[in-house]
């Protein structure tokens, strides 16, 4: 009769803590077990139990406004780099210049590339990651637009492994990589208004393998990228050492690039 | 722990100054301690001297919960304390686990030591 007795007195206070555990792992705080008067072993894993919740919550408390305030920051940053393209803009419809307006829209599209990556990152539940496929859509919406008064028909075929998912101080030179890339094509190798742009972004080999390739006139045969080369190229060479990746120019049938890095 | 007649006693400490310089102060059995009453305590401890820091022993055997808040009060970091050390009294289940959480977790700014009977918490004491 003992005996029963303490076995369910056993099972009730394992019970009654495992509830409360499981609780925890639910991060729900707001509950607590017993700790009774006889000060006996289920006593002492209960007050431990309660104590580990308080540190738990606190911790989770903690991350919330650390997240929240990340969250601030890069809408911030975001708002910031907006007000910088709304100034450019507000500058450039006081100008006729076309060699002045195209300065400002190439600056323009630098700093949206930026600045996409840091709405991105506000308004996903990681605040560190960009989810490469989702990125570079937005950011060729982008382009699109600021190149639809060129009257060029551009055909994006995108190849785009859907896992790649990058820190944003990774994702933010691709971003640029692409946007001088695709600009360069929009401005240059299609003078007949159309054209196809190809993106691809693979793992191969333990290899983030990046392209991004236009089918148009290409660079002349004599042309030395190492002594000739625009501001938008030499970009293009500089973001490959930032990424610590190997850079191929593709010169055959149109121009393109291949960034090979880990 | 032998309360003397000159304890001071507050909701859920007997708290006084032993004629040997060491603080002292006893949880009350079955006591569920929070920041108001970690507040308290310290206040009074603090009153003991004035100019002068001393030990404290604090038996911790009759407690049955301590909040997170006073736990970090406790750990003296950040406020006024006149006292240089601290030793704990825990020989029952409960205050073993909240003894051995609070030194685990909140790192206090004095010496702590967790002891299982008086005579060696005050040995400690005295040797500081």
């Amino acid at each position: 009769m003992v005996k029963k007795k303490d076995d369910q007195y056993i099972q009730e206070r394992t019970n009654s803590i495992l509830d409360v555990i499981m609780s925890y792992a639910r991060l729900e705080f707001n509950v607590q077990t017993e700790v009774s008067a006889n000060n006996d072993v289920f006593d002492s894993i209960a007050a431990g139990v309660n104590m580990l919740g308080e540190e738990l919550e606190n911790s989770v408390v903690t991350i919330k406004e650390k997240e929240s305030l990340l969250k601030e920051v890069h809408h911030r940053v975001k708002n910031n780099l907006q007000i910088i393209a709304s100034l450019m803009n507000l500058q450039a419809a006081n100008s006729t210049d076309p060699v002045f307006l195209e300065l400002i829209r190439e600056c323009k599209n630098r700093i949206d590339s930026m600045s996409i990556i840091h709405e991105m990152l506000y308004q996903s539940k990681d605040l560190s990651r960009i989810n490469s496929t989702a990125y570079i859509h937005h950011l060729i919406l982008g382009l699109e637009s600021s190149f639809c008064m060129s009257n060029v028909k551009v055909d994006f075929q995108l190849d785009i492994d859907h896992g790649i998912i990058l820190e944003a101080d990774r994702m933010i030179p691709i971003g640029l990589i692409l946007n001088e890339a695709i600009s360069n094509s929009y401005k240059y190798a299609f003078p007949n208004r159309e054209g196809v742009i190809e993106i691809s972004f693979r793992m191969i080999d333990d290899f983030y393998v990046l392209l991004v390739k236009d089918n148009g006139i290409g660079l002349p045969e004599d042309y030395d990228v190492n002594k000739n080369s625009s501001l938008g190229l030499q970009l293009i060479a500089t973001l490959a050492e930032q990424l610590d990746a190997k850079l191929l120019w593709l010169r055959r049938d149109g121009l393109g690039f291949e960034f090979r890095f880990q | 722990m032998k309360i003397p007649a000159t304890a001071h006693e507050l909701k859920c400490y007997h708290t006084w100054m032993g004629v040997d310089g060491i603080g002292r102060t006893k949880v009350k059995k079955n006591a569920v301690v929070t920041l108001e009453d970690a507040r308290e305590n310290s206040a009074l401890v603090n009153s003991f001297f004035v100019d002068e820091k001393f030990p404290l022993m604090i038996d911790s055997r009759g407690i049955q919960s301590i909040s997170r808040e006073a736990r970090a009060f406790f750990t003296a970091n950040g406020r006024d304390t006149n006292t240089i050390a601290f030793a704990i009294l825990i020989d029952s289940a409960v205050s073993r686990v909240v003894g051995n959480f609070f030194l685990g977790i909140n790192k206090p700014a004095v010496p702590t030591k967790l002891f299982l009977n008086e005579k060696d918490a005050l040995q400690w004491l005295r040797n500081l």
